[in-house]
């Protein structure tokens, strides 16, 4: 009781208002702290988002906007509904397109990825394998315009190859290799199966490794050979490292430009046009941005059904 | 006796397979040293000798590296490229782990979705960036601008880059949790003095990745960049060389050579780490 008598006595601390204008400005700034508490996680956030949305997600959606229109980047775009998707496929250099794409395909499955298979498989029990290894991974730290320069070279009348098969015989078989469809594509997809052969090998080795020894030690006390273990237990073990391969494969053929660009440009006479290739072609050199978002729609699809099955793959796999 | 006779057979077989091998290596290479060797090479010595003929004077190559330079600029591309690789990844690595320790450490709403919006960036063919970043960098100005090309660079390197540092800092949690509660530190000190050395190993390959991706790609600086003073390397080179290119081929080889020097040193340099890449970058662990 004295001490409360004292306190309110006390002329500074009887003032009234005083105390009420204190916890005002003690409870503003103590509001804006847990608002900011409450924000600042989201700060950390914003520069990867202003980047990737502000770019690329907008990009995304304004060529998807862009595919249902007419337009010259000149005159403003004019709705023209689904026009674009029904020229594409009416239109012969678009079917070809589209099936020198799936050539790529199935070329990039064969040469890179079944090639670099049956290298994991034989490299794997090979004493020099490093050596070897880095050698065969080499071009892999090319860039594409590196590896298209240098195969143009290879691929050019008094080139390397031609020059190469005239000096051992083979005149008959010397021939312009960009030239003439189907010919350049293949011929293009050997160039790019140089640059890919080694990731897809050094994955496939790293797939065997995990292949426990016993497993293998075991078959072969049982007595099954080298091709019997190949397909009945490395092949199956390795199934979903083969599916991530597949997959990568495919998308990257889809997308390629890079390699085909440098080396012919798509021709001659737009014989060698990839899907992307005729996407850049009809929106930078002919300026038909509306004909372009179709096909970069269309490609768009393909790739990420697959990426879909891809992820799939790669999330059994972590959950593994 | 038969089992001897077998044994015989098989290492025979080894070693048939070993020359194999090493024959298909060789030839695999050989490309290389072609390269090699005719950048050192005048036009006409290229195109009178042997592929494989040794140059008459290697000191050529200075003369056709100049000479390409001055045809495509590639000088000028060499210095952009390094500035691209080099502020493009390492914003993009910063950018990201930011991110990523908010995702992974923080609370925030929804942290999945963020990651989604962020990780979506890789799933597109880039077929879907090129017009619209066309027009939208004529309207603003950053069209055949450094400064353009290096704010795309860091775009497109930050969602592979947010996938591996999210992935590594939900590994770390617990840890860093404990060390920051026991300091009384706040995020950002957490961020700065705690997650970011933890994280130097991710960061130090996703770097490397990053900037050969950056160094190697052309098609966006074919598309965002006309002059010599600000198109990439590549796509220099791309003018030089192809069915369509204006150089000579000792200019074509001299300029291919000098364009993937750094990605060669980088590579002998962290070796493991490239291969760690491409491991990551396919089984996304």
């Amino acid at each position: 009781m004295p001490d409360t008598n004292q306190v309110s006595t006390d002329p500074l601390r009887s003032e009234v208002p005083v105390t009420a204008l204190g916890e005002a400005s003690v409870d503003a700034p103590k509001r804006a702290q847990a608002l900011l508490r409450k924000i600042e996680p989201y700060l950390y956030l914003l520069p990867a988002l202003l980047l990737v949305g502000g770019l690329l997600l907008y990009s995304v959606a304004h060529t998807f906007a862009i595919s249902f229109t007419d337009w010259d980047l000149i005159t403003p775009p004019r709705f023209v509904g689904l026009q674009n998707y029904i020229d594409a496929i009416r239109d012969p250099t678009f079917t070809r397109s589209f099936s020198n794409t799936l050539i790529w395909t199935g070329g990039s499955l064969l040469l890179p990825v079944a090639g670099g298979l049956l290298l994991a498989v034989v490299l794997e029990r090979i004493p020099g394998q490093r050596v070897l290894k880095t050698l065969i991974y080499l071009p892999a730290i090319l860039s594409t315009t590196v590896v298209a320069a240098i195969w143009s070279y290879v691929y050019t009348n008094n080139g390397v190859l031609n020059e190469t098969l005239r000096w051992v015989g083979l005149d008959a078989l010397a021939r312009p290799w960009l030239v003439f469809a189907p010919t350049n594509t293949l011929a293009m997809i050997v160039a790019a199966s140089w640059r890919a052969l080694g990731p897809s090998m050094v994955l496939f080795l790293v797939g065997l490794q995990t292949i426990p020894p016993e497993l293998i030690e075991a078959a072969k006390i049982d007595g099954a050979g080298e091709r019997l273990l190949f397909w009945r237990i490395k092949l199956p073990l390795l199934r979903p490292i083969t599916a991530i391969v597949v997959i990568m494969s495919v998308i990257g053929s889809f997308m390629t430009f890079d390699l085909v660009w440098v080396m012919t440009q798509g021709g001659p006479g737009r014989s060698s046009e990839t899907l992307a290739v005729t996407m850049y072609r009809q929106a930078f050199i002919m300026w038909r941005m509306g004909y372009a978002g179709a096909v970069a729609v269309i490609l768009s699809t393909i790739v990420i059904a697959f990426s879909v099955f891809y992820l799939r793959a790669t999330l059994k796999r972590s959950a593994l | 006796m038969i089992q001897r006779l077998s044994k015989g057979k098989r290492s025979l077989d080894r070693y048939l397979v070993l020359g194999l091998l090493c024959v298909f290596a060789f030839v695999w290479v050989t490309p290389l040293a072609i390269v090699a060797l005719s950048s050192m090479k005048t036009p006409r010595e290229q195109s009178q000798s042997g592929i494989l003929a040794l140059p008459e004077n290697a000191a050529m190559i200075l003369d056709n590296i100049s000479s390409a330079s001055e045809l495509a600029g590639i000088g000028n591309g060499l210095l952009s490229s390094l500035i691209y690789a080099f502020v493009g990844s390492v914003t993009a690595v910063v950018a990201a782990s930011s991110a990523a320790y908010s995702i992974a450490m923080l609370k925030i709403r929804f942290p999945f979705f963020w990651f989604l919006i962020i990780y979506s960036g890789t799933i597109f063919p880039f077929q879907m960036y090129l017009m619209p970043l066309f027009g939208l960098y004529q309207t603003v100005g950053l069209y055949d601008t450094r400064v353009g090309m290096l704010l795309f660079y860091s775009a497109i390197a930050v969602p592979f880059c947010i996938f591996v540092f999210r992935n590594y800092f939900i590994g770390l949690q617990g840890e860093v949790i404990e060390a920051a509660s026991l300091d009384g530190a706040s995020s950002f000190q957490t961020y700065l003095r705690i997650v970011l050395p933890m994280a130097k190993a991710p960061a130090l390959f996703l770097f490397v990745t990053q900037f050969s991706w950056i160094w190697n790609d052309f098609l966006f600086g074919q598309v965002l960049a006309k002059s010599d003073d600000v198109r990439p390397v590549m796509t220099s080179l791309a003018m030089l060389s192809g069915t369509y290119g204006k150089g000579t081929i000792p200019q074509q080889m001299a300029g291919a050579l000098t364009a993937s020097i750094p990605t060669l040193i980088l590579f002998f340099a962290l070796q493991k780490h490239f291969m760690q890449g491409i491991i990551l970058n396919t089984a996304g662990e």
